[in-house]
């Protein structure tokens, strides 16, 4: 298992750097996780879609459709990348604390 | 040829690497991809990756096996590994592969026909180890020297040598999954040695026998689909709502109204798509409901425990898994009373439940199982539903599916709807049962930990993205719209990985996706295009 640190921050990651204890997400958890993944600031519109997956995933438990997230969010699926360089499902659900997607998606 | 020649009696001897890849070695990407610098090239692994897991044989890990704490750790495994491969070999305990696999035991002319047929191997810029024969041989000398009465002397006189040590199990463990398990060695060979199967069956030993598998495909794939009902993780509360939302979605983009039926008692089919779609790819669910809709069909979905995902993993490591999830794919439909299952657009769901089950799912639960080919051939053909093919005016070609293609010979239905729905159709370079392997064939589509996403991408589809390419080369500049049509959701996952790896939508003008869509897409009820080239992957 490997250790992220970043700063005051260090926390269990697996081998992609996906957060292994999920309750211990918080915002600055996500700053941090985001410079691994080409965000260089955390803006608006990135909270809007990181804040979003973190419902969901409260509520059910795993990551949403990417078609749900770009509906509910507004975002086309260009701009989530625009957003996350590696995509909704490796870069977005990283950056809020999801575990990796499984599965052929 | 190769710089790194390595010999088979090579892989029992510890060094830091049994080979080493590079790039500007390997096979040339046409134009605009055949700039090497241009090329991602990989991230190395980390140092802890080193430190803690095996990764002697190439440049990158795709189990990451944990390095044995200790000499007593290491024979024991080994020990495990030998009494494997004796099951391997027994009636009792293998009965399902075992006369295929004393054919390729003993057969072997060493003629290496295969390795030109392999795209792993060609790709690569002609790496020994990657060699259909090279896992084969190592195999077959272990079998004639430890596992024959007087192999010891007799087996590596007649078979050649090699040594089994911890080091050589490590990496052959790796080094099957170097394959895909397309089998395209197979179909050249002349006398009928089947390489892919040697590599499945060595899988299997791996999982049945030793507790080691990718856990993309193990512990987060077959098990969590039999635990939660599907691999994606999606219960059957998740995944009809994610339906619904589905059917909203068709209807905002047709006008057509749709909705799926669930559980259906005496429905004339059960559809099983690759869950993987409804999350990743949800116009392709969408464009089935929509099709089997408008003609008529009497169909359902099941929300039982992995019927809802097609999927069944254990095709390429584990029969154990294979079989279990296989028969819940037949309970479903037992329960329901239809009278077939469909199989969605996913090639090795297809394999696994209407050819490899067949030996599982006897007496009653010996349900007719078709594809999703010939019942929208059918339907296409049917004069249900109206089409006007000036709707897919656009250059298409088709990616022929490994499972569904060589290894099951369906080959022409989705061809004739092509022909007859896509004026600017045209075939790759081979096609149809001599196609190439999307290079994500096996769970590698899905399995991109520590650096193997580079491997998959810059090797084994390396001669996908070639024949891509070269099938559009009369519209190279992109913007003239590409369809690329892959009837296959792992097939799809690769191809997403492989067009943003090269930059392909962007360099070439080409998008992928499924044959429905097109399908759709043709039809004259639709008021606006259901294909979107710019927002599709």
């Amino acid at each position: 298992m490997a250790i992220f640190e970043h700063g005051d921050i260090k926390i269990e990651v697996d081998e992609d750097g996906f957060m292994q204890e999920p309750d211990q997400w918080n915002e600055e958890v996500a700053k941090a996780l985001a410079t691994t993944e080409e965000v260089h600031e955390m803006t608006d519109e990135h909270w809007k879609l990181v804040n979003y997956l973190r419902d969901y995933y409260k509520q059910f438990g795993i990551a949403p459709m990417i078609r749900k997230l770009c509906k509910e969010t507004g975002f086309p699926l260009k701009k989530v990348y625009e957003l996350f360089p590696s995509g909704p499902a490796k870069g977005a659900c990283k950056v809020a604390g999801l575990a990796k997607p499984t599965g052929c998606v | 040829m190769a710089k790194n020649r390595v010999k088979i009696e090579d892989i029992s001897k510890p060094s830091e690497k049994l080979t080493h890849l590079d790039i500007d070695e390997m096979m040339p990407l046409p134009p605009p991809y055949d700039k090497i610098e241009e090329q991602p090239g990989w991230k190395k692994l980390s140092d802890d990756a080193i430190e803690n897991l095996e990764t002697s044989l190439d440049d990158t890990i795709a189990i990451g096996i944990p390095k044995p704490k200790n000499e007593e750790e290491e024979k024991e495994l080994v020990e495990k590994f030998l009494r494997g491969l004796e099951k391997l070999l027994q009636k009792e305990n293998n009965w399902t592969f075992l006369q295929p696999l004393l054919l390729s035991l003993e057969h072997c002319a060493k003629c290496q026909t295969c390795t030109k047929a392999c795209p792993i191997y060609e790709a690569s810029g002609k790496q020994d180890v990657y060699r259909p024969t090279f896992r084969s041989e190592v195999w077959r000398r272990i079998v004639h020297k430890y596992l024959k009465p007087g192999g010891k002397f007799f087996g590596r006189l007649s078979h050649g040598d090699i040594d089994l040590n911890w080091t050589t199990v490590a990496r052959l463990m790796e080094l099957s999954y170097r394959c895909t398990l397309c089998r395209r060695c197979a179909q050249t060979c002349p006398i009928g040695i089947d390489n892919g199967l040697i590599t499945h069956e060595l899988r299997k030993v791996f999982s049945q026998e030793m507790g080691i598998a990718p856990k993309e495909i193990h512990e987060k794939g077959s098990v969590l689909q039999l635990e939660v009902g599907s691999s994606t993780g999606m219960n059957a509360e998740v995944v009809k709502d994610n339906i619904d939302f589905i059917d909203e979605d068709m209807q905002d983009l047709t006008g057509i109204e749709v909705h799926t039926p669930w559980d259906k008692k005496g429905a004339d089919l059960l559809l099983i798509h690759n869950a993987g779609e409804i999350l990743a790819w949800p116009e392709n669910p969408g464009a089935f409901a929509i099709i089997l809709e408008k003609a008529g069909i009497d169909w359902t979905l099941s929300s039982d425990i992995a019927a809802y995902d097609g999927i069944n993993y254990g095709l390429w490591y584990d029969d154990f898994q294979l079989g279990k999830v296989a028969i819940k794919h037949a309970e479903a439909a037992k329960n329901l009373g239809v009278n077939r299952i469909v199989v969605g657009e996913c090639g090795h769901a297809h394999k696994a439940l209407t050819v490899i089950a067949d030996r599982v799912l006897t007496g009653d639960f010996n349900i007719p199982r078709v594809s999703a080919m010939t019942l929208l051939e059918e339907i296409v053909f049917s004069g249900k539903i109206k089409f006007d093919p000036s709707k897919n005016d656009f250059p298409v070609t088709l990616h022929d599916p490994c499972n569904m293609v060589r290894l099951m010979g369906i080959v022409e239905p989705q061809r004739r709807i092509l022909r007859y729905l896509c004026p600017q159709f045209r075939e790759m370079t081979p096609h149809g049962v001599n196609n190439y392997c999307c290079g994500g064939g096996s769970g590698f589509a899905i399995m991109s930990g520590h650096n193997f996403q580079d491997w998959r991408l810059a090797v084994s589809g390396r001669m996908k993205l070639k024949q891509i390419v070269e099938a559009f080369d009369d519209h190279p500049e992109p913007e003239t719209n590409k369809y690329l049509c892959a009837p296959c959701s792992n097939c799809k996952g690769q191809l997403r990985d492989l067009f943003r790896y090269y930059g392909v939508r962007e360099k070439s003008g080409i998008i992928y996706g499924g044959l429905v869509e097109l399908i759709v897409n043709a039809m004259v009820d639709i008021k606006q295009p259901f294909i979107n080239f710019d927002e599709m992957q």
